[in-house]
C-alpha cells in the first residue's frame, strides 16, 4: 500500500528553484535512501513532508488522502515524524522523559498532576525492547553512546505510532560498531511496517538498509530505483552528474 | 587546643557521623543497583553537606556565640529570605537565562507596599496584592522583552536594576519610610513555633519548588528547555512561556521578599537588600546550579543559601569587617564555579559518548 505519494512537487525560494517536479511515493514496510550532494534539495523536500515549509506546487496525497500540513505539529498528528541528527534530545533529562517530553504520563491527584515515572520507564522498556536496544530508561541521554541516542529519539516516534519516519544523517558522527546499532533499529522499524526514509551521505549505510534508492540533483528527482538493481558507484555518478539519470 | 572543647568519643561520633551521611545519600541513589553512576547533582550536594557540616563545626569550635540557638535563628532567617529568590532563580538559571534585578525589585516593591498604605491609605491586604501583581507583571515584562524582543534577560534586569534603585531613592529622597502595624510587624517579621515566620514560608516555598522540579511536567520543561532549546521548541513545547514563567518566578518572589522585609523592619527603605542578588546567584550556584544551564537541583540550592548565610553570619562572629565579607563571598562564588563547571562538565561533557 502507497502509504504517501508525492506528486509534482515544485518549491521555489525566490528565484532559486529548490525543487523541480519532483514525484516521489513511499510504502509501509518500505526504506528508502534519499540521496544527494549539498543543496540538492533533500532537506527542501523533508520539510516540505515535515509541514516546515509548504511546496510551490504539487500534491502529498497521505494514506490515500490529500493532505495540507501548515506547522510540523499536524504532520506529526498524523503519523509523520522527522528524527533531527542534533534537535532531538534533551541530554540533562533520562531516556524515558525524553521520550514523552510533552506526552508525559500523568497521575491526578486533585487539581495536582503529578508525573507517573513508574509508567514512563515501564513502556520505555517496553519500546526499547521492540528495537531491541539496550538502552535504559532510567539513564541521563548525555551518558550515552551515539547508537542509544538514537534509539531514544527513534523511540519517540514509535510512542506516537508514527507511519513514515524521516531520519536525517542517523549514522553521521557515530562509531562503526554504533553504525551497526542504528542500522538495526531501522530494520526494527521496517519489520513493524513502518515507512523509513533516510536521508544520508554514508553510502554502504544507505545500501545496508534500503530497499530504494532516490537521488536528487540541483531540485530534480534523477533516479528512483531499487537498490538491488543499483551500485554505489552508480549512485555516486548520479550525484555528481557523470550519469544524466537512471 | 580546639578539639580540647569534646571529649575523644564524642569527637569520633561526629566523624564518623560526617563519613555516614555520603553512604546514607549514596543508598538513596541507587549507587548499589548501577556500578558507576552517580549522579553528578547529587555528588555536589553530598559535597556542599559535608562543607557545610565542616563550616559549622568551625565556626562553632572558634568562636563563642556561633553555635546558640539564637544565632542559628538568625543564620535561618537570611538564609530565607535569600531563599525564597533563590528556588525561583534555580529555574531562571536552569532554564539559561539570568535576573539581577532581585535586590532593587526587592527594595523597591516594600517601598511601594508602604507607599501604598501611607500615602494612598489601601489597607495591608490590598497593598501587598498590588504589590504582588506588580512582581508578576514585571516578570511578564522581562519575558516579553527576551522572547519577543530577543533583548538578553542580562539587559533588561541590569537596566531594572539601576532604574529601580534609582527611582527608589528618588521618591523617598533617601529617608525610610516608616509604618507602625504590630500585629503585621510581629506575624510576618517575628517566629512561629520557635522559628521565624518567614523561614516557614521559605520551607513551604521549598517543597513546592523542590516538588515542582521532580513532578511536574512545568518544572520537566524548564530542565528541556535549557538542556536543549532547539530540540524542546521541535518536540512542541512552547519555549517562550516556559522561560516567561520562570522569570515571573523571580520577579513575583522579589516582591513577597519586599513586604516581608518591611515586615521586619517596619519600614520601606531605598537602601534595602543591597547587594542581595549577589547572594541569591552565590547560593544558587554554590547549590550545583550551573549558570549555562540545564543543570541544578532545588535541594542544592536550599543548601547554598544556608551555607552563604552561615558564612556571612561566621565572619562577623569572627569580627571580620563587613568589606571584607563582600571578598571573602567573592571568592567563595568563584571557587564555586570553578568546582561546579569541573564535577559537572568534565565527568560527563555533552555530547555523544564513545563506546
Amino acid at each position: 500500500m502507497e502509504i504517501l505519494e508525492l506528486n509534482n512537487i515544485s518549491k521555489s525560494f525566490g528565484a532559486i528553484k529548490a525543487l523541480d517536479n519532483v514525484s516521489l511515493s513511499l510504502r509501509s514496510g518500505e526504506v528508502l535512501g534519499l540521496m544527494g550532494d549539498n543543496g540538492a534539495g533533500k532537506s527542501t523536500l523533508i520539510k516540505i513532508i515535515a509541514g516546515n515549509f509548504k511546496q510551490s506546487s504539487g500534491t502529498i496525497n497521505f494514506e490515500n488522502q490529500k493532505v495540507e500540513f501548515s506547522k510540523p505539529m499536524e504532520a506529526r498528528d498524523k503519523g509523520i515524524e522527522v528524527v533531527y541528527q542534533d534537535l532531538a534530545l534533551c541530554d540533562n533529562l533520562t531516556a524515558a522523559s525524553n521520550i514523552f517530553l510533552t506526552r508525559e504520563i500523568k497521575r491526578n491527584f486533585g487539581l495536582i498532576k503529578i508525573i507517573n515515572f513508574a509508567e514512563m520507564f515501564k513502556r520505555a522498556k517496553n519500546i526499547f525492547k521492540e528495537l531491541k536496544s539496550e538502552t535504559l530508561p532510567d539513564e541521563e541521554v548525555k551518558m550515552m553512546s551515539g547508537g542509544q541516542r538514537q534509539a531514544v529519539a527513534i523511540g519517540r516516534t514509535k510512542l506516537s505510532k508514527a507511519k513514515v519516519v524521516l531520519l536525517d544523517e542517523p549514522t553521521a558522527a557515530i562509531s562503526v560498531r554504533q553504525v551497526a546499532e542504528v542500522l538495526e533499529l531501522i530494520k526494527q522499524l521496517k519489520n513493524q511496517g513502518i515507512a523509513v526514509v533516510i536521508i544520508s551521505h554514508r553510502m554502504p549505510d544507505v545500501f545496508a538498509v534500503s530497499d530504494r534508492i532516490a537521488v536528487l540533483r540541483r531540485g530534480q528527482l534523477v533516479a528512483n530505483k531499487l537498490a538491488k538493481e543499483s551500485s554505489p558507484e552508480e549512485v555516486t555518478a548520479l550525484i555528481t552528474g557523470a550519469i544524466e539519470k537512471a | 587546643m580546639i578539639l580540647g572543647y569534646l571529649k575523644e568519643d564524642t569527637i569520633n561520633k561526629i566523624i564518623r557521623g560526617i563519613l555516614v551521611i555520603p553512604l546514607f545519600l549514596m543508598t538513596e541513589n541507587e549507587i548499589i543497583k548501577s556500578k558507576k553512576k552517580i549522579k553528578i547533582s547529587n555528588l555536589h550536594e553530598i559535597g556542599l553537606l559535608i562543607a557545610l557540616i565542616l563550616v559549622l563545626l568551625l565556626f562553632s569550635f572558634t568562636t563563642e556565640n556561633f553555635f546558640t540557638q539564637r544565632n542559628f535563628t538568625s543564620i535561618l532567617r537570611s538564609a530565607s529570605y535569600v531563599g525564597l529568590i533563590a528556588f525561583p532563580m534555580t529555574f531562571v538559571l536552569i532554564t539559561r537565562e539570568i535576573d539581577i534585578s532581585v535586590g532593587p525589585s526587592v527594595a523597591w516593591s516594600g517601598l511601594f507596599f508602604v507607599i501604598l498604605i501611607k500615602w494612598y491609605d489601601f489597607s495591608y491586604f490590598t497593598s501587598a496584592t498590588i504589590v504582588i501583581l506588580w512582581g508578576i507583571l514585571l516578570g511578564y515584562f522581562i519575558g516579553i522583552a527576551r522572547t519577543k524582543l530577543f533583548i538578553p534577560t542580562f539587559i533588561t534586569t541590569l537596566a531594572l536594576w539601576s532604574a529601580l534603585r534609582g527611582y527608589s531613592l528618588f521618591v523617598t529622597e533617601g529617608r525610610p519610610l516608616a509604618i507602625s502595624n504590630k500585629e503585621f510587624r510581629y506575624f510576618f517579621g517575628g517566629d512561629i513555633l520557635g522559628l521565624p515566620t518567614v523561614t516557614w514560608i521559605m520551607l513551604g516555598a521549598f517543597l513546592i519548588f523542590w516538588f515542582a522540579s521532580k513532578y511536574t511536567v512545568t518544572g520537566t520543561n524548564f530542565y528541556a528547555v535549557g538542556g536543549n532549546p532547539k530540540a524542546a521548541r521541535n518536540i512542541g513545547i512552547n519555549v517562550d512561556r516556559v522561560k516567561i514563567l520562570a522569570l515571573i518566578g523571580t520577579s513575583l518572589f522579589s516582591a513577597i521578599v519586599g513586604i516581608l522585609f518591611v515586615a521586619r523592619v517596619s519600614s520601606g527603605n531605598a537602601n534595602l537588600a543591597d547587594g542581595m542578588e549577589f547572594d541569591v546567584i552565590a547560593a544558587v550556584v554554590v547549590g550545583g546550579t550551573a549558570l549555562a544551564g540545564a543543570v541544578g537541583t532545588m535541594t542544592g540550592t536550599l543548601l547554598g543559601c544556608v551555607f552563604i548565610s552561615m558564612i556571612s553570619n561566621g565572619l562577623i562572629h569572627w569580627g571580620i569587617d563587613p568589606d571584607l565579607n563582600k571578598v571573602v563571598k567573592g571568592i567563595i562564588i568563584f571557587l564555586a564555579v570553578v568546582i561546579n563547571s569541573n564535577v559537572t562538565f568534565k565527568s560527563n561533557s555533552g555530547g555523544p559518548k564513545e563506546d
